[in-house]
Parts: C-alpha cells; sequence; structure tokens
C-alpha cells in the first residue's frame, strides 16, 4: 500500500472515529427555556411567518404557518412547557418529523451549531417521551429533546 | 346585490373545486360551495330558531362552539350562511363572508397527520390563499350527516383553462343581505352583480 493511501485510510478512519465519538447538536431557546436537539432532526430556520389557528383536539398542534407554497403544522413546544413565546419576536424552526416537516416557533436569539462529546450525552427514558435525555453543550446542562418524534407518544385525544 | 368576491387560486386546467370562504373566529373556514344555498342578515332568524327561505327551514347550528372556536361575536359583518344538501339543511352563523374561491384540486392539501384528534372529521384539508390560509370544513359535519371518505371529491368539478365563464356559470348562489362588496387582493375570475 503507498504510504498516500495509508493516509488517506487512516485520516477516513480518524474521521469516522471522530464523527462516532461526537453528536452535532442545535441549541435554541423556546420562551426562554434552552434545549438541545439532534442536528440532523432540523430542516432549517426561518423568519416567524405567523401562525393560523386550527380548531384542534391534538395536544399542541393547534396551528399552521405558510411554508413555500403549501403549510405547515405547528408543534407548540412553549406550550408544553406551560410558557408563552412572543410570536412577534421570534423564528421558525423546521423539524424534520417523522410525519412530515413541522414547524416550532423559537426565541429570536439564533440557534448555535455545538459539536459534543458523546461521553457528555446522557440518554436516559424519563416520563417525558419527548425528552431523550440531557447533555452538555457550550458549558449548559441541557435537555436533548426528540424533534422528529415530537408528540408522537403524546396519549390521543378521547 | 351580489357575492362580488369571487375569484380563482391558480386555476389552470384540471380539477376545481368551488369554496365559500369565511371567518370564524381567528381562523379562514371555507365550505363548499355547491351545498350554500343563501347568505343572510342575522336578523332573518325566527324566534323558533329556524331561518326560512325560499321555502325551506333552515335548523341553526352553533358552528363556532362545533368547532371549538371563539366567535367574535355580533358585529355588521356577521352573517347566517344557509347550507344544505337534498338530506339535509343547517344554518350557521360566520364573522364575515370572504368570497367564493375556485380552486385547483391539486392545491388542496389534507390536513397534516400530525393533526391526529377529532379535527380530521371536521375538517378535510386546507389550502394557502395570497392573504390566509384556510380550513376547509366537512360539510357532511357541518350537516351533522354520517360522514364519507372522499367527500372533497364529489364537488371537485373540470376546470379548462381560458373559459372561466363555464365555472362561474355552473354555480348559482342565491345571496340576500350582503351590502358590500367583499374586498379581494387576486384577480377576480368573473365577478357577479
Amino acid at each position: 500500500m503507498l504510504r498516500s493511501q495509508l493516509h488517506r485510510r487512516s485520516q477516513g478512519t480518524g474521521a469516522g472515529a471522530t464523527h462516532a465519538r461526537h453528536q452535532n447538536m442545535v441549541v435554541f431557546s423556546v420562551a426562554g427555556k434552552r434545549l438541545a436537539a439532534r442536528t440532523e432532526e432540523i430542516g432549517g430556520v426561518l423568519p416567524w411567518p405567523g401562525a393560523t389557528p386550527v380548531p384542534s383536539e391534538t395536544p399542541h398542534v393547534t396551528s399552521l404557518v405558510r411554508h413555500e407554497d403549501s403549510c405547515l403544522p405547528v408543534f407548540d413546544l412553549a406550550a408544553k412547557f406551560s410558557r408563552t413565546v412572543r410570536e412577534e419576536e421570534s423564528l421558525c424552526l423546521i423539524v424534520k418529523h417523522v410525519d412530515g416537516p413541522l414547524a416550532i416557533c423559537i426565541d429570536a436569539q439564533v440557534p448555535s451549531l455545538h459539536v459534543v462529546p458523546r461521553s457528555e450525552v446522557q440518554y436516559q427514558s424519563g416520563l417525558d417521551p419527548d425528552i431523550a435525555g440531557s447533555c452538555v453543550a457550550g458549558d449548559e446542562q441541557l435537555p436533548l429533546i426528540n424533534l422528529a418524534t415530537l408528540g408522537v407518544a403524546s396519549p390521543r385525544p378521547a | 346585490m351580489g357575492l362580488r368576491g369571487q375569484r380563482a387560486v391558480t386555476l389552470s386546467s384540471g380539477q376545481a373545486i368551488r369554496f365559500l370562504a369565511t371567518l370564524i373566529g381567528g381562523s379562514s373556514v371555507a365550505f363548499p360551495a355547491q351545498w350554500v344555498r343563501g347568505i343572510v342578515m342575522p336578523a332573518a332568524t325566527g324566534p323558533d330558531g329556524f331561518v326560512t327561505w325560499a321555502g325551506m327551514d333552515y335548523e341553526r347550528t352553533d358552528l363556532s362552539a362545533r368547532l371549538k372556536v371563539i366567535s367574535k361575536g355580533p358585529s355588521p359583518d356577521t352573517r347566517l350562511i344557509l347550507y344544505g344538501n337534498e338530506e339535509r339543511s343547517r344554518s350557521f352563523e360566520v364573522d364575515k363572508v370572504l368570497g367564493l374561491l375556485d380552486v385547483e384540486r391539486a392545491l388542496i392539501h389534507p390536513l397534516p397527520p400530525q393533526f391526529r384528534g377529532k379535527e380530521r372529521e371536521r375538517l378535510l384539508g386546507v389550502f394557502v390563499d395570497t392573504s390566509f390560509i384556510a380550513l376547509i370544513a366537512n360539510p357532511f359535519w357541518v350537516l351533522e350527516l354520517p360522514l364519507r371518505s372522499q367527500a372533497l371529491e364529489m364537488f371537485a368539478v373540470r376546470f379548462v383553462e381560458g373559459m372561466p365563464e363555464e365555472s362561474a356559470s355552473r354555480l348559482h348562489l342565491p345571496v340576500v343581505a350582503l351590502d358590500e362588496p367583499v374586498s379581494m387582493s387576486m384577480s377576480h375570475v368573473s365577478s357577479s352583480s
């Protein structure tokens, strides 16, 4: 094997190992509550377009926002944490949800990217299925939220 | 007097559904227009709670309560929609009539699957207009009839590009007591007087 090939191979292995040892996280806040989420569960961030209320019995899914030529359902994460978000000073986080794209109204502070060592991520199943565990990102201990399955495990309305 | 706010949401060739768009509470709610029998002032309600129009009685149903939205209350824009088919008829109050819209079938989206409750029985889908997102009320639910699958399909009509008159002539909507023209931001398909 050529030395250059060996180098490339070792680089590749090293990158893979690095990737395995780290988790990319996005940190954002909802009505002041700081949260972390896995980067791969996020589709983008946009200015908040304003929501249209929907008379809904699904917990926390009570509005729609315009997105491109269609519209997206909104998960009211602030309401889940018994908080109120000021929509006029907000951003729209697009989530890659298992049921299709989903919008979340988050605080105007632009989400930050963090590379978190796996050792700093604690997965634990608690009472809330939407919370995967916790992680340390930027010296903060933050709840790790399951964006892709948000609300899926919520009890269905009677 | 007439319902002058009639227009199209991106009509090309294909199937379209005509809706009567209204405001109920903070939501824009659209009703398949083929079952709209009339639009009257709230004062048309008789002491028995029925509206009698053209020899037909329309029993009142509180649609805002059934939808669980808070109506804005009586205002000069409040109207009663007379709605019915050959089986049943109802009248219900809306906060405002926005107008008639012809919406291409392809632009009507089902309610996203994240909505998992009873709203799926009440709302058949949504469409996006320039100024609002309209929720499509299930006409069978409105009339308290047994629900059907594919309910919207029975309201779809073929629309041929360049022939909006054909669409306009298919539906003759009796409209009474609608004093002001409906303001619209998009180009009109046609206007009735």
